[in-house]
């Protein structure tokens, strides 16, 4: 690829040409690193670096690159079945070859209205913060945008990457881009928020149970989601959850086109989170019989539980929630937490959960009427339909290396 | 047209990037970046500002500080761009 250089550019005009040359040599000899930088897709022997950029820019880690982190990372953006050769993940690379930009891009095939729609969910976007290079994630950013799918969406975009894809027409998804929270035990709850930044309040979780205990007794419809005898839940083998979750999925007017064994595939990428528990998969059953559908969430006693997907026929997410809640109690949750899709929202609202912003979820597409889908909330997406499932989020990586 | 070029460019400068405050307006060869007046969202911002208000097809090869990290490259790669886009475009 050849890089335009300052040889090419023309004087202002011809007035002014000495002068504009001698700034431009000025401005040329300021240009830093990525001057001579280029975007491309990424490649089997680009991993190793994304990987320590990866430990750098979301662990805050320096140091020896966990080599399950790289397989990893190869495996899930260069070696998945379903990949696309034209969707794929990129890499900034600078003039002296080095590797100081990425952008993960999963492909998400939509189904909507009888057409099949290419899909792409972008992810991980990382650029190495010492070479104080921000044109490296612009260009990475618009240069996925650019690319062939028809449908370009971002699950969980923080406030620069938002900017980027609103400079570039991109459109939040406010419905979708909310994290919900059910408080099951508010004392626990309390010391387990105040933990993630002082850990030492995690040997004081005993103080709060006799405090949950009294609250639960004074205020149980609160605190207790209702029991509902015809609802039940029950364990669910990876088979049937994928054959569920398509059927179930489907009924929305947009909606993921996974195949069977993509999706089988992702739950299993889900199943390992070791930062957030133990992954737990049930169906939700009426008269113990008829699905009506699913929750996937890890889970471990004394901490918040981690929801990433929760499936319902039309009418029957409340059900489902409620089976969620109960589910959580019982394994010692303090509280259960997932993303906001919006035909959970009112289920939601009745049942005691707050709701709070942390990253947005946007879509770009070039033909706007695939947009409205998603801004009416007729289309399925965040969890399994984006990037959460994937071990990058919640799995620790680095244990590989330190044994811990 | 040079000048026009330049006009354009600080007046979108001074109202995007300086809100206003045309106190801190960067010397014609400062670097936009060391001024601390853009980002990479502000790159994108000024990338398409540039192809809106002056009808250019900016290629991804060519969103490097060479062309638009201080107002003189701005306004010469304006310049370069309508009048030879050919030669600009990486292959």
């Amino acid at each position: 690829m050849t890089i335009p250089t300052m040889n090419l550019l023309v004087p202002i005009d011809a007035e002014s040409g000495a002068k504009a040359a001698r700034l431009l040599a000025a401005a040329e000899h300021d240009a830093p690193k990525s001057a001579g930088g280029h975007v491309r897709a990424a490649k089997a022997s680009d991993m190793e670096q994304v990987a320590r950029l990866f430990m750098r820019v979301f662990e805050k880690q320096e140091g020896p690159v966990p080599p399950s982190l790289t397989a990893y990372l190869a495996q899930l953006f260069l070696d998945a079945p379903e990949r696309d050769p034209e969707i794929t993940a990129k890499v900034h690379v600078r003039g002296d070859g080095v590797v100081n930009g990425f952008i993960g891009v999963l492909p998400l095939p939509f189904r909507h209205a009888g057409r099949d729609l290419r899909g792409a969910v972008c992810g991980s976007l990382m650029v190495d913060e010492r070479d104080g290079d921000p044109f490296a994630g612009a260009r990475l950013m618009r240069s996925f945008l650019s690319g062939p799918q028809d449908i370009s969406l971002s699950e969980t975009a923080n406030p620069v990457s938002e900017g980027m894809w609103r400079k570039l027409r991109g459109t939040i998804l406010p419905a979708y881009s909310l994290e919900w929270v059910r408080v099951l035990r508010p004392a626990g709850f309390a010391l387990e928020v105040a933990r993630r930044s002082v850990p030492a309040f995690g040997a004081m979780r005993g103080v709060a149970k006799p405090f949950d205990a009294l609250a639960r007794r004074v205020a149980p419809g609160v605190l207790r989601a209702p029991e509902n005898p015809s609802a039940q839940d029950r364990e669910i083998g990876i088979e049937e959850l994928a054959e569920l979750i398509q059927r179930i999925v489907a009924k929305t007017p947009m909606h993921p086109a996974w195949s069977t064994t993509a999706l089988r595939r992702m739950i299993e990428n889900a199943s390992h989170k070791s930062r957030y528990g133990t992954f737990i998969a049930r169906a939700v059953t009426v008269r113990g019989a008829t699905p009506i559908g699913a929750f996937l969430y890890h889970v471990e006693r004394g901490r918040i539980a981690h929801v990433l997907q929760v499936v319902a026929l039309p009418g029957q997410a409340g059900a489902v929630l409620d089976r969620l809640f109960l589910h959580a109690e019982e394994l010692g949750a303090v509280a259960v937490r997932g993303r906001s899709q919006p035909f959970l929202l009112d289920a939601l609202l009745t049942r005691n959960c707050f709701h709070v912003h942390r990253a947005s979820s946007l879509v770009h597409a070039r033909d706007e009427s695939l947009i409205e889908p998603f801004l009416s909330g007729r289309a399925f997406f965040n969890g399994l339909a984006g990037d959460s499932w994937t071990r990058l989020v919640g799995d620790d990586f680095a244990k590989d290396v330190t044994g811990a | 047209m040079s000048q026009s070029i330049e006009k354009d460019v600080r007046d979108f400068i001074l109202e995007n990037f300086l809100f206003g405050d045309e106190s801190r307006m960067p010397d014609v060869t400062e670097s936009l970046l060391e001024a601390d007046l853009i980002d990479s969202t502000g790159i994108l911002e000024l990338v398409a500002y540039l192809e809106q208000h002056f009808g250019l097809a900016i290629a991804d090869a060519e969103i490097v500080p060479a062309n638009l990290d201080s107002i003189a490259s701005i306004c010469a790669f304006v310049t370069a761009k309508s009048k030879a886009p050919a030669k600009l475009v990486a292959a």
